[in-house]
Order: C-alpha cells, then structure tokens, then sequence
C-alpha cells in the first residue's frame, strides 16, 4: 500500500468521525424548538384551557389563530401563540407559568378557571391562583389581558355568585386590561357551539375573536407606548 | 347376466340393490351416519345457544343504557322532536321517560360542608330497564319522591352524614331516604367525578337549578311496545332531529366502551356458527367421499353389467337420501335432548340469568340449515358415481370428471345457497364475502402448500427402507394424499381459528380486569405535589406525568385535520397526554424495535418516541418516520424508534406517545394517578385529598370496576362455552374424518402382507406414514389459522393479537397422536389376518 492511499483512508475514517460527532451533538440540540422575536414583532400567547386550545376544532379555527390574522390585517406586527391546554385547571397553569414565559411574551391572554368551575373546586383556591399568575406576568414585566369567566348555573346560587365575582375583583386589584366575560355573545347559543354544547364552534370563535380585539388592541397600544 | 339385462331398461328403484348396498356399507354408513347427526346437533345448538345468549347480552345492553331508543341532547329537544316521542306514546307505541343530568355542588344544611354531586332527575317509570338497588331493599319508585331523594354513599361518607340528614341541592332540601347500592345505566358513564344523587322529576321546579345558563344533559329514553321496530323508529326519529345537537342511538349502537366488547362477542358467535357449519360440511364430504371411493370398483363393475349412470346416481342419490334422514332423525333428537338437559349439563358453566327456551323456529332453522349443508357437500362426490366408466376396473386410478354446464351451474347454485347462509349466519353482506373469500383463500393455500410440500418430499433421497416406501406410497399416483391433508387442515384450522380468536378476545377484554384493577383516579397532581401526595396517599403509588400537546406533522406532511376529524373513533386531530419515562410499563410490551428508546454511544437516548400500536394505525406510522408536535406553543420534532402494544385495557392508564425523560422533564405537566383502595375506603381517601389538595380531582371507578368485572365473568362463561362446545363439535367431526380417509390407507397394508412383509415393517411403514400425515396437516392448519386470526382480530375485531404459540405446539402433538394411533388401530387386526383374508375383505 503506497503512503497516498494510506492517507486518503486516514483523512476518510477521519472525516467519518468528525461527521459522526457533529451528528450527535446535532440531534442533542434539536430538543425543543422555541422561536425567536423577529425584528419587532410583538409576541401574544394566548394562555388557558381547551376555549383556548380550540378543543374539537382545527388549531386555525381558534380565536387566536382569528386574532392573529386579525391582527395582522390590520397591519400590526404581531403573532399570537395558542398555548391552550384543553382541561387545564388554574392550578396547572399557574405551574406552567415558567414555560410560558419561556416563549418572551410582550402580552399574555389569560383564559382559565372554567375547568375548576366545572369541577366545583372552591371558589377561594381559584382565585389565588390566578392571582398568582397575575403577580408573576406583572413580575415578567408581561402586560396581561384578562378574560372573565362565568359559571354556569347549575352549579348552584352560592357557588356560581363566589365563583363570578372573582375575576372583577382581581381585575380592580390589579394594572390589567379585563375582559368581563370571556363567552359573551356565545355562551349557551347552540348554533355557536359544538355537539357539546359547551365548546365553541367556528363561527363561535369569530365572535370571541371580534369581542376580545378592542382589549387586545388595547395591550398593544400600552405595548407600544412604554 | 340376466341381472344386467334388467338394470338396463329398468328406471324405478331396485330395493335388493339397495339394501344390499346399505348392509355392505355398513362401517361408514354408520360414521355418515354419526357425521350428519353431530352437523345438525352443533348446528341446532349453536343456533338455539346464539339466540338465548344474543337475548341475554341485549337484555345488558338496554340496562345499560337505560332504554330501546335514548335521546340525547344537550338543549331541551327540538319542537320536531318532541311531537314524535309525543306521537309514539300516544299511540301506545313506545313508553318515554325523561332525565335531566347534571352536576351542581350540593351542601348540608347548616353549610358545614359541600361537595359536587352528579344530580339525575328523573320521571315516573325510571328505569325503563336495569334496575336501581337501594340498601333498605326497596323498589326505588317507592323510595323517590318529591323532597325525598337518593344518593351514592360517596355523599354520606364525605359529608358526614346519614340517611334521614337533609342536603340543599340548589334552592331546594331534600330528605336523604336511602343509599343507591347498584344503578345498571352508570358503568357506561365512566368518568363520574361526583358521587350520584337521584332526584324525582316533581322537585326540578323548586331546584332551580335547570334554566338558560345550566349545562344539562338532556335524556329521553323510550321502550318499545314492539322490539323489532326499534331500528325503523329511530331511524324515524332521527329525521325529526337536529343535526350536530341531538343525538337518537338505539341500544346497540350507543356509544359506550362496552358495546365494542358486545360487537365483537356477538362477531364471535357468529364466527362459531360458519365454522361449526363448514366443519359439519367437511365431516359429511369425507366419510361420503369414503364411502364412495370405496366402491368405486363396485360401480364400474356394475356400469359393465348394463346398468346407466342415471340409475346409480338415483339409487345412490336415495342411498344418501335414506341415510342422511337417519343422521337428521338422530340429530334433531340428540339436539333436543341436548336443549333439554342444558342446564342440568351447565350448570354452573353458564351464566345464571341465560334462559334457554326451546324454540321450534331454532331448531327447524337448524334442521333446514343442516339439509342444506347435507346437499351441498354431498354433491360432489355424488357426481363423481356419474362419471364412473367401466373401464376403471382395469385401471388403478381413479376415473376421471367430466364436468357438463349442470355440474357447474349445481356448483354455482349450491354456492350460492351457501354464500346466502354465511350471510345469514354474519349478519351482513360485505363481511359474508370477505369470509367467504377468505375461506377459499384458506383452501387454496392448503391445497399448494399441501402439494409443494410433496413435491420437495419426493425430491428428497431417503436412505431407509421404512421412510422410503412410507413416502413413496404417499406419493403414489392415485393416493389421495393429498385429499387426506387438506380434509384434515381445514377442520384443524377453523378449531385453532376459533381457539385463537377466543384467546385474544379473553386477553384483550376479561384478563384485563383482575382483582387488583384501579378503584380511584386522581387527576391534575401538580409537579410540587408529588411528595405530599405520595405520602397522602400511601403505598407504592405511579405517578404518570401529562403534557398535553397537539401532533402536528409526520414526515412534513401536515396532519388533515379536517379529514381527522370526520373520524368516528379517537383521531389524531385532537389534544394528546404525552408522557416521559425510561421503561415499559408492566402491561406493555415492544411489538416494533429492539428497546423502548434507542441510546447513543454515551448510553442516553437520543430524541426520540415510543408510539402504542393503536395511534400507529391511526396515522399509518412506523419506525423512522418524524412527527412534529406543538407543546404548547414550542414545537419539537421526533423520530419513532419503537412501538409498543397493551396487554391489558380499559381501567389502566395507558399514553400514545412516550419520550425520553430527559427532553419533556422541564415541560409543562400535571401528573396521573392510578390507585387501588378497597371501595368502602375510597371516599375517607377522597376527603384526605381534596382537603389538602383541592385542586386535585378524584374519580372513584370503584363500582364501574365492579361492574365490569362482574359483566366479563359472565362473558367469559359464555366465549369459553361456546367454544369448548365447538372444539369438542369439530374434535369429534375431525376424529371422524380420520376414520373416513383411514381405509384408503388400510389398503396400503394389505398390498405390504401380500408382497411378504411382516408385521413389524408394516406397522413402522404405517406409522411413519400417519406421522407425516398428521404433521403436515397440523403444520398447515397452524400457519392458515394464525393468518386468519390475525386478519379477524386486526380488521374485524379491532384487538391486539397474541399468536398462542404453546397452543399451536400441543395441536401439532394432538393430531399427531390422534392420526398416528387411530391409523395405527384401523391396520392392526389386517395385520393379524392372513393375506388371502384380505383380498377378500378388500373386495
């Protein structure tokens, strides 16, 4: 074997190796895929249960996959992220609040408690919660939209009047932009809800999209102003 | 010769000759005999069996849902609605009760505590079927009445209070006058998470509680005054209803995780009818086809004496005629002996509320059913005497078929009837075909299996003697060899059929609900919980971690979700729990990949997932392929490095998707758990829980699992009865075929004791030849059954399935011995004889 074809299988083993290593250290990276800012855009996450995640329907039938092309017609800069998650108590979003903040959000949609209510879970609990997260979105400098929710009435006089006057009390307790509720103009409309009769349908979101944009444009402007 | 003059011009039926040919055939009249007898007594049992056992099962199912025809809407029904289920009872056609559903937080008296209850109100004449036991004994329409309710002991027990205490449920008191101990219509109402409270319909004003803003589920359940009329009905109703907001489903078609499990029961049922009739058709072809092949020399003799075609055929026509009415006397008789001591025989086997009535329609569909069956498989080797030429007594093989336009258009006819019959037996047209496609695919593969597996025998150069002459009189040109391995394959195959498909069945729905099966749910465990919960709880306890994310693509191609979504069944549109963990868990087990995850050189797994096989059919996904998520808002991608499936079902938890700990450790996620206490400790349990966690909730699955397991018990009597008594039907028919095909091998000693071997050699020769015989066959009945119950578990039955290996090993051992030893006594007492005894009982 003469010493040139000694060296080319040398430099070809060692070209094998330093692609081999690169291979590995390519896939430790690749994990979890969390997008960056684009020059200027502002980041919206919409946060909440399954009325966020757009439980039943197409991710781009929900409110905030409308929202963000809304937005966007109107010719903001923005992009609006569902972070929905369909069943979620306030309890498991004031423990992924991290995570979502892990997505550098300029404005955050917060929609949730409809899970606890529905579950009959004390009134007291929910509300601490999600005063929790307000503290912690303040803590992250991130301007909050909060979404008002009521509960439906067979849970009872006493429950539904403690559940209901949580969220006008933490929206006065605190620099939020409110929402007073959250399904106004759907909640209880057959023809804007799935089979369910609980979820909303597309047409349903269209509405929650229209109803919830003044409040978002709202968080935009303080946005833009500070 | 004067004999032969009168058989040419004579056109009636000749008695002498006929009776003598019955004496003479004696032996294998009497297993002929025996064949069509035990056809028609499976047959008619089977039959009859079915329709008690299908009685009983829809009897379940109505008491499961609580009615023939259930109404289900969310909203009040719709004016169009209202007025049919007002027209049906005011026609006396159907009667109707309605329930109102819900949950509302109920609260003691002196507001000293208060929990979320499932409240069900309902009107006069609840239940409609099933039944609600109550703990003092009472009927429950006695009990419930207006301030008078019932609740669940979750509701005593976690509010400390007693029977006779008051609990306010919306603006109204009610007097708690008893426990619920049983309600048939819950377990189909699995996640509960408040314990129940029944409620009289005349308390639904002053509650209070169902107006514009409640969310109520709204139920209309009707019996019919006529059964049959169920489907047309609601098929009626639900043209008067609203798409997409009211749903009308009859008791067999509403959705519960417990209909598939009867689906598939009564599939099963009907797959024992077609084998049991397909058995019964083989077991009369052979021993006829014995018995004419027997006197096949007989038959051209009696061609050269003068006599036509049309006269054997008729006279053997009335032959089979004669000893096929005495084979259905004896069956009709044995099978109504058999209905009649049912239960004595039972007892105990069976479960205790299956009433076996004795049906004439049964059994007369079972007498036609079995004369049909008769008719078709004696068809062809009744047309074989046909074609017999006189010449065959020169020659050693078998005459030759000539087959007319009649024989195939009776082919096509008989076919068809059975086609009809297969269709009958399924219930539907499409599944008829594809059995009995399947069915002809099965013979055919046995028929080239059987003769490849000849042709490389007799390719092989065997050194002894003994195997020597055993293979070549195997393949000797006029053995029917061949006839012999696949008469015997397929009667094997359809019993292993019936065996694995049972097998699966059991292991997919009864063996998952073992004694220690979860009683509790907890729900929504946060990440710093964990500890305390643990400690709360007690015991070795799993916490199963969720992260909830949506799939988003495989392999780039992004996931239709319009398309997913006009799925009936689970799609993959929806939300998903993920999970992460390092190992399998104890009911899982790899059905693609070497490991759960793959590792790289340093030992850690890469980023990866584990797919359970049922979400992998779902999207058509295999190793390799890359599947994009959205975890709440943050994507990952993913290569699939394994598939697993689940032996168990239903009341454990199970995950689609598993990663590697290390890459969804730091997402979101609540954690799952799975406990199993003793039911009357649940709701102290529960309390302790929701005390200190009350964000955690509890579903007690106590009684559900209770009732499930109680139901399985009784369906596994059932799926074991039916097939023991199917596989002791088929056993006895497949015995009976080796008896049939054994004097074509009875022959073959003879021919050795006149050539001068002794005993020995012959006995060896005939021992190696059975042996092979039954080897073969066993081989080839085991690698058709396992195809076709794998094809009936995957495509018809929809379960996971487990081959049965060690099954498969005793069968071949079975039929070895069973062809071996019954050969073996068939040649003995030729052996014993002298060579010139047995010319003469050749001939």
């Amino acid at each position: 074997m003469n010493k040139h074809k000694i060296m080319r299988i040398f430099l070809l083993l060692a070209g094998l190796i330093i692609l081999i290593c690169t291979g590995c250290s390519q896939e430790e990276e690749k994990e979890l895929m969390f997008e960056s800012n684009k020059e200027g855009e502002l980041i919206i996450v919409a946060v909440g249960d399954s009325l966020t995640a757009g439980y039943g329907l197409a991710e781009e039938e929900s409110y905030p996959a409308i929202l963000g092309k809304k937005l966007r017609s109107e010719g903001y800069n923005c992009r609006v992220v569902n972070s929905g998650v369909s069943s979620e108590t306030s309890s498991g979003l004031l423990s992924r609040i991290e995570w979502v903040l892990g997505l550098n959000p300029d404005i955050v949609i917060l929609e949730t408690g409809a899970n606890d209510g529905l579950r009959g879970i004390d009134p007291e609990m929910v509300e601490k919660n999600i005063r929790d997260i307000l503290f912690r979105l303040k803590d992250a400098e991130v301007i909050t939209v909060l979404a008002g929710m009521k509960m439906v009435w067979n849970l009872g006089p006493l429950y539904v009047k403690r559940f209901n006057a949580i969220y006008p009390r933490l929206a006065d307790e605190s620099d939020i932009i409110f929402m007073p509720f959250f399904l106004k103009d759907v909640a209880m409309k057959s023809t804007l809800a799935l089979g369910d009769g609980l979820h909303p349908n597309g047409d349903g979101y269209k509405i929650i999209a229209d109803n919830i944009y003044p409040y978002v444009l709202e968080a935009v402007m303080k946005k833009q102003n500070l | 010769m004067t004999a032969g003059l009168q058989w040419k011009g004579e056109r009636v039926i000749n008695g002498k000759f006929l009776l003598r040919e019955l004496l003479y055939s004696k032996k294998q009249a009497v297993i002929y005999i025996l064949c069509v007898a035990l056809s028609l007594v499976s047959l008619v049992a089977v039959n009859s069996f079915r329709s008690d056992i299908d009685r009983s099962i829809s009897g379940d199912a109505r008491a499961l849902h609580g009615g023939d025809i259930i109404l289900h809407s969310h909203y009040e029904l719709s004016p169009g609605l209202q007025r049919a289920v007002v027209s049906l009872t005011e026609e006396n056609r159907a009667t109707a009760v309605r329930a109102w559903e819900f949950y509302s937080v109920a609260r003691k008296s002196d507001e000293s505590g208060s929990l979320l209850c499932n409240i069900k109100v309902v009107e006069n004449g609840y239940p409609l079927y099933g039944r609600v036991d109550l703990a003092s004994g009472r009927e429950f329409s006695d009990v419930v009445d207006a301030g008078k309710i019932v609740v669940g002991q979750g509701v005593l027990d976690r509010l400390d209070m007693a029977v006779g205490d008051q609990l306010l449920i919306g603006s109204a008191l009610f007097e708690i006058v008893d426990v619920i101990l049983y309600e048939s219509a819950k377990p189909v109402r699995f996640f509960n998470i408040g314990p129940p409270v029944l409620v009289s319909y005349k308390d639904l004003p002053v509650m209070d509680l169902v107006r514009q803003g409640s969310r109520v589920e709204y139920e209309t359940l009707l019996k019919m005054d006529d059964a049959n009329s169920v489907d047309s009905v609601a098929a009626w109703l639900r043209g008067r209803s609203l798409d997409g907001q009211e749903r009308v489903e009859t008791f067999r078609d509403a959705g519960s995780g417990i209909k598939r499990f009867f689906d598939n029961l009564l599939f099963f049922l009907s797959l024992i009818s077609v084998c049991t009739l397909l058995l019964a058709g083989i077991g009369i072809e052979s021993s006829l086809s014995a018995i004419l092949r027997l006197k096949e020399k007989n038959f051209a003799i009696i061609r050269s004496f003068g006599a036509t075609r049309a006269y054997l055929l008729h006279h053997y026509l009335l032959f089979v005629l004669i000893l096929s009415a005495v084979g259905c006397a004896l069956g009709v008789v044995s099978g109504l002996l058999v209905k009649g001591y049912l239960s004595v025989l039972f007892s105990g086997f069976l479960p205790q509320d299956i009433v076996f009535r004795s049906s004439v329609a049964d059994l007369l569909e079972g007498v036609v059913v079995g004369l049909m069956v008769v008719l078709f498989f004696t068809f062809l080797p009744l047309w074989r005497i046909n074609n017999i030429k006189p010449v065959v007594i020169f020659r050693r093989e078998s005459s030759r078929e000539e087959k007319t336009t009649t024989y195939y258009l009776c082919i096509v006819f008989g076919f068809s009837a059975l086609c009809a019959l297969l269709i009958r037996y399924l219930g539907e047209v499409s599944t008829g075909f594809y059995f009995l496609g399947g069915i002809l695919l099965l013979l055919l593969i046995v028929n080239l299996m059987t003769r490849l597996a000849l042709f490389s025998l007799s390719k092989i150069q065997w050194r002894r003697p003994g195997s020597r002459l055993a293979l070549r009189s195997l393949l000797r040109p006029g053995n029917v060899t061949q006839s012999i391995v696949v008469t015997l394959s397929i009667p094997i195959a359809l019993l292993l059929i019936i065996y694995l498909v049972e097998n699966n069945l059991r292991g997919t729905y009864i063996d998952s609900f073992p004694a220690d099966a979860p009683t509790l749910f907890c729900l929504d465990i946060q990440k710093n919980q964990q500890k305390a919960f643990r400690e709360l709880a007690g015991g070795k306890i799993t916490l199963h971690p969720v992260i909830r994310a949506r799939l988003i693509s495989i392999n780039g191609k992004a996931v239709n979700r319009g398309r997913e979504m006009k799925k009936r069944r689970d799609n993959l549109a929806r939300e998903f729990n993920l999970t992460y963990r390092e190992a399998l868990l104890e009911d899982e087990i790899l059905v693609a990949g070497k490991t759960l995850f793959r590792k790289d050189e340093k030992g850690e797994p890469v980023l990866q997932v584990s797919l359970l096989d049922t979400v992998a059919e779902m999207g058509n996904m295999t190793i390799g392929d890359i599947l994009q998520f959205n975890i709440q808002g943050v994507k990952m991608e993913v290569e699939v490095t394994s598939i697993r499936s689940r032996t168990r079902s239903m009341l454990y938890p199970f995950f689609y998707f598993i990663f590697p700990e290390k890459y969804l450790k730091g997402a979101p996620q609540t954690y799952f758990a799975a406990l199993h206490v003793e039911s009357e400790e649940i709701p102290f349990l529960e309390n302790r829980i929701v005390q200190s966690f009350p964000n955690i909730s509890t579903v007690n699955i106590a009684e559900t699992a209770k009732e499930m397991g109680r139901m399985m018990q009784k369906l596994s009597k059932i799926v074991n009865f039916f097939a023991a008594f199917s596989i002791l039907a088929g056993g006895l028919i497949i015995v009976s075929s080796i008896l049939a095909t054994r004097f074509e091998r009875i022959k073959e000693t003879v021919y050795y004791k006149i050539l001068g071997a002794d005993s020995r050699f012959v006995l060896r020769i005939f021992f190696l030849e059975n042996l092979l015989l039954g080897l073969l066959s066993s081989v080839f009945s085991i690698a058709v059954a396992q195809a076709a119950a794998w094809s009936l578990c995957h495509f018809f039955l929809g379960i996971s399935y487990a081959p049965g290996w060690g099954a498969c090993l005793w069968l071949i051992g079975l039929t070895i011995i069973f062809v071996v030893t019954l050969g073996l006594l068939g040649s003995i007492p030729i052996i014993r004889k002298k060579p010139g005894q047995f010319l003469r009982q050749l001939n």
